[in-house]
């Protein structure tokens, strides 16, 4: 199921509510659901943040079935930004050496199956799956 | 859904979803806390990155003064996302149960 969404933070409570009508739908099971709403915000807020500028909405596909779930998020009129290619986060040094953002992509990583990138014609598809545990 | 406020014993509860549209709430409301908290997440379903910021960004201030945040009944969800981002070590954090 698709719909565009405002690229604004304040767009986030109706993704939210979008996406958990479908998972809920589909009876996904609930250890699945935190993992999946935490990826789409933080691939969705990468849009909005790296692209405040542009007016284009940013489309979001949810399908789940008993296999599990794939969502991807395409965003329209946009330079290439590969989330899937490694980038060094710190999670070990102390506190006061800690930078403070960055760790989002690092995050995704950790709870999906797979990420994959597309990019073509100014136009970025970010597609994850997450099968049932 | 969020909402932040100081409980009966002076403990910092958050509750609901804690996403980036949230953070501002949030952040204006740790910039204002001047010493060391415990912060109870039982009612706290979620939090994102840009949560994580906001308590990063606070435990480096109060640290300033040798203080800083406990953070206690943390939901699996969350603790898993605390463990991702190496949160144990600089954090105290307890998940329900009080188990480190």
């Amino acid at each position: 199921m698709q719909k565009k969404f405002n690229r604004s933070y304040d767009s986030l409570e109706d993704i939210f509510e979008f996406t958990e009508d479908i998972l809920a739908n589909r009876e996904i099971q609930e250890s699945m659901r935190f993992p999946i709403h935490f990826v789409t915000e933080e691939l969705f807020t990468n849009m909005v943040k790296y692209n405040p500028e542009n007016s284009n909405d940013i489309l979001l596909d949810v399908d789940a079935s008993a296999d599990g779930v794939t969502v991807s998020l395409t965003d329209f009129g946009v330079d290439e930004f590969d989330v899937t290619a490694d980038r060094e986060v710190d999670t070990e040094s102390p506190l006061e050496d800690r930078p403070i953002g960055g760790l989002g992509l690092h995050l995704i990583k950790k709870m999906v199956d797979t990420l994959e990138y597309d990019y073509s014609e100014k136009q970025s598809t970010i597609k994850f799956t997450k099968g049932n545990d | 859904m969020f909402d932040i406020e100081f409980g009966n014993n002076g403990e910092i509860v958050c509750s609901g979803r804690l996403d980036a549209a949230q953070c501002e709430k949030a952040q204006s409301f740790m910039d204002s806390v001047a010493d060391g908290r415990v912060l109870d997440f039982a009612s706290l379903e979620y939090i994102s990155s840009a949560g994580l910021g906001v308590l990063l960004k606070t435990q480096k201030r109060l640290a300033e003064n040798g203080a800083g945040l406990r953070i206690i009944n943390v939901n699996n969800h969350i603790h898993d996302v605390f463990r991702y981002s190496g949160f144990h070590a600089i954090f105290e954090i307890e998940a329900p149960g009080g188990q480190s």
